[in-house]
């Protein structure tokens, strides 16, 4: 049996001036070449059992920690990031704020010239780490000209270039598009599988990486609720913690079928052994309604860049009051564009947008809405109650949890006056768990039933499924596809929801309710 | 387009040369100003500027560093009048005031030109070695003399794009709130949001073994035909300027009358810094292999 590489025993972890322990009694041993999943949901430890993996925790942080907590056989209260780094490689969420050098090169580079590398040894593994990766025409590229993607990437690369055995990602794909996003999943596959590195992963979104891992563990509140195979979590979370299970696990929960699958294959492949055979008919199509006064109107709107690219070419959208809409189309389609001159922030090189009152926009990053020192100070209390912030009015908004900062953002946008015709937002559910989107698409529809036009560009087909009635698909700043949710997003592949792609578009079926009610009248007949 | 520009690998000699070589080039171009203070050499010197910024493709990022740089020029034209009272040529009577006099004269504008176009080539030419010196690779030399210096650099070097992009992302959502926040507010928010950016920076540098690091090892690289080039050029502009000043070419007297030399001598000087300056970029051997692959 080879020596495991992390060994934790009755680990428990508590930051500076925390009420409650981050980690508590964690006891784990993960085999070297396994590739291990952390799911739980938003502050429930998974970041900080990476953090404490690489050395971050206690020594970065601070805090009290008691137990034992082994890495490559180094202990992790006596030895700091530095000793560790010789044995894990590590990936934070936001690659802009671990890329240290400004060209790719230097920055695969680095980790080794801090070892004392020689200059062809660097080359040779920067070479290699690039090549690996599938970078290799990057090497000459500044970072700051790079896509999120692309950026991600190059931390991977530079996180690997000295071949760690363990290798630590803290949400690696949260900042990435579906097509970025499932690239990433595989490479880790892939060196997991032809290198035999170690992967620790930690992911909201656990339909994308769960046909990936071997193992799952499963975190709540700090302590380790579950350690089993694919399988055997989902069975576990089935039952005992439905936010967690992948929609094709929650349709086959729903249906009453097993086993729940790790995968769209292996759901596919349990229907047909149950002879459930699902005609992948078209969805019906909606007749064109007559169109309303718009609560948005975009005509033949263009914005083109001097001496640079046109990120809109011609865009038209009409947008009716109570619509709720999902935006979706890989980074750099232009959706983010879109909203900001929806918003005004941004004034067509040619075209014309039209309001028919305010427009709310939430971008990307809540945070940056925040700049007082006391979330009363940011809105109204009323805004703080519709936020379920009220008991927490003297709190400074940067030690908000994600979601609470996005709820108060959202609470400021809307926090007007007069109440807006249309509310758009950029992205929303990026780091979020399952039960916090949830929270967010009910939010969205008390808006929309409140006479708001709704606008939500996402990357997330499941949130879009669960949130709009209709669906615009963006490339190449044009709008190449505008119709129904059910329409646009039961025939596709990357933009399609889990049980679509089970369920092969059948019925137009998109959330694991609508199929497991489809599932159920085909049982019946 | 960010506000201050930053280096860009360009197909062009001045890119193409290893760092040390185009930094030297660049560094001779704002010391030969220093020598000198006769306004045809400097004007001389400041074309030569210009004509390697034509040469590396980097003229418009030049430009906008010309405007940062004008203003402080004309501080320079403006202020120098003002504590100097030397010279004949009294054009406006101050008064005495605070036990001296403030008189303007044309000689102290003068030299007040004289000394914001000197300014102007020394930024300039810094100006230059910003948009064709590859930040990695000086920083990687200095980092064998002193690491944490260098390494500080580099993240600033990375960092002020980064940290423009978010100060803007945080403006934009400022003007999304239904009642905007002033500057102030915004700049203070902007400010917390760098730190924020500088403690998740000083972890991600601690997991890629920091605090263990070690002194790099030098790398050997053959010279290339831009390195050769590029060094003879900088090293002819340091030789010319020096030996053109021991030989009292160029000389220029702003007190108690302008004095300014301007014969053949400054006139064959400066073309031959702007010669010199372009001489990288020349024929066929200036533009082989400039690119990357």
């Amino acid at each position: 049996m080879p020596e495991p590489i992390l060994v934790a025993d009755r680990f428990t972890y508590s930051y500076p001036d925390a009420a409650h322990p981050a980690l508590a009694d964690v006891s784990l041993e993960l085999d070297a070449g396994s590739f291990t999943l952390v799911a739980g949901e938003s502050g429930c430890g998974k970041s900080t059992l990476l953090r404490a993996a690489c050395g971050l925790v206690p020594h970065f942080h601070g805090g009290e920690a008691s137990g034992e907590f082994a890495v490559g056989g180094m202990a992790v209260r006596e030895h700091g990031p530095g000793d560790l780094a010789e044995v894990c490689g590590t990936l934070f969420q936001d690659p802009e704020s671990q890329v240290v050098m400004g060209g790719v090169r230097a920055e695969i580079a680095l980790g080794l010239e801090h070892r004392g590398e020689s200059p062809a040894a660097v080359a040779r593994a920067v070479e290699e780490a690039a090549l690996a990766l599938g970078i290799g025409h990057l090497l000459g590229r500044r970072a700051d000209t790079l896509s999120g993607g692309e950026l991600q990437r190059v931390a991977l690369a530079a996180a690997l270039a000295h071949r760690p055995r363990l290798l630590l990602l803290d949400e690696p794909t949260s900042q990435l598009d579906p097509v970025a996003g499932d690239e990433l999943i595989w490479l880790l596959r892939r060196l997991n599988e032809e290198w035999g590195t170690t992967v620790l992963l930690t992911e909201h979104r656990l339909e994308r990486c769960l046909p990936a891992a071997d193992r799952v563990l499963a975190l709540d509140r700090g302590r380790l609720v579950c350690d089993a195979p694919p399988l055997d979590f989902l069975a576990w979370a089935a039952d005992a913690k439905p936010p967690l299970a992948t929609p094709a696990a929650r349709l086959f929960s729903l249906a009453g079928l097993r086993p729940l699958p790790g995968s769209v294959k292996q759901a596919k492949a349990s229907l047909a052994q149950a002879g459930i055979e699902l005609e992948s008919e078209e969805p019906p199509v909606q007749a064109k309604r007559k169109r309303g006064i718009p609560a948005l109107e975009l005509r033949g709107v263009w914005h083109e860049i001097e001496d640079g690219p046109a990120i809109l070419r011609g865009v038209d959208v009409h947008v009716e009051p109570g619509e709720l809409v999902a935006l979706m189309g890989r980074n750099g389609a232009g959706k983010s564009t879109l909203l900001k001159h929806a918003k005004g922030l941004l004034q067509p090189t040619r075209g014309r947008v039209r309001t028919s009152g305010e427009v709310a926009l939430l971008l990307q990053n809540p945070g940056d809405y925040l700049i007082h020192e006391h979330a009363r100070e940011e809105a109204g209390e009323s805004a703080l109650i519709s936020a379920g912030l009220s008991g927490r009015a003297e709190a400074d908004p940067r030690d908000l949890s994600g979601g609470e900062r996005q709820r108060l953002a959202l609470e400021v946008v809307l926090s007007a006056d007069v109440r807006p015709a249309v509310v758009c937002l950029d992205e929303p559910t990026r780091g979020m768990d399952r039960s916090r989107k949830e929270a967010l698409a009910l939010r969205l529809h008390e808006l929309a039933q409140e006479g708001a036009a709704v606008i939500v560009a996402t990357h997330d087909p499941e949130f879009a499924a669960q949130v709009a009635d209709r669906v615009l698909l963006m490339g190449e700043g044009e709008l190449i596809a505008d119709g129904a949710t059910a329409e646009v997003l039961a025939g596709g592949w990357y933009f399609a929801t889990e049980v679509a792609r089970v369920l092969g578009g059948a019925g137009g079926a998109l959330t694991p309710e609508q199929g497991a009610a489809l599932l159920a009248r085909e049982l019946v007949s | 387009m960010s506000l201050v520009p930053v280096y860009q690998r360009r197909a062009s000699a001045l890119h193409a040369a290893r760092a040390g070589a185009s930094a030297t080039f660049c560094l001779s171009l704002a010391f030969a100003p220093i020598l000198f203070d006769n306004p045809i050499v400097l004007g001389a010197l400041l074309c030569a500027i210009v004509a390697a910024a034509v040469g590396a493709g980097v003229a418009r990022d030049l430009r906008r560093w010309a405007v940062y740089a004008a203003g402080l020029a004309l501080l320079v034209v403006i202020i120098n009048p003002l504590v100097t009272s030397d010279g004949l040529t009294v054009l406006w009577r101050g008064g005495s005031f605070l036990g001296r006099r403030w008189d303007i004269t044309l000689e102290a504008v003068v030299a007040g030109a004289v000394a914001a176009l000197r300014v102007l080539d020394v930024v300039l030419a810094f100006a230059l070695m910003s948009v064709t010196v590859d930040p990695d690779e000086m920083l990687r030399a200095l980092r064998r003399i002193s690491y944490r210096s260098a390494l500080a650099a580099a993240l600033t070097t990375r960092l002020v794009p980064v940290l423009a992009r978010d100060a803007s992302r945080k403006s934009e959502a400022a003007r999304c709130r239904p009642r905007p926040p002033g500057r102030t507010a915004v700049a203070r928010s902007a400010v917390a949001g760098s730190l924020e950016r500088a403690v998740e920076l000083a972890a991600a540098l601690e997991v890629r073994g920091y605090s263990r690091a070690r002194r790099p090892q030098v790398a050997r690289q053959p010279w290339s035909r831009h390195d050769l080039r590029v060094l003879a050029s900088a090293l002819s502009i340091i030789v010319l300027a020096i030996t053109a000043r021991l030989a009292g070419i160029g000389d220029f007297q702003a007190y108690p009358t302008t004095q300014v030399s301007a014969g053949t001598a400054e006139l064959l000087l400066g073309l031959a810094f702007v010669a010199l300056a372009y001489a990288p970029f020349v024929g066929l051997g200036g533009r082989l292999g400039v690119a990357r692959a």
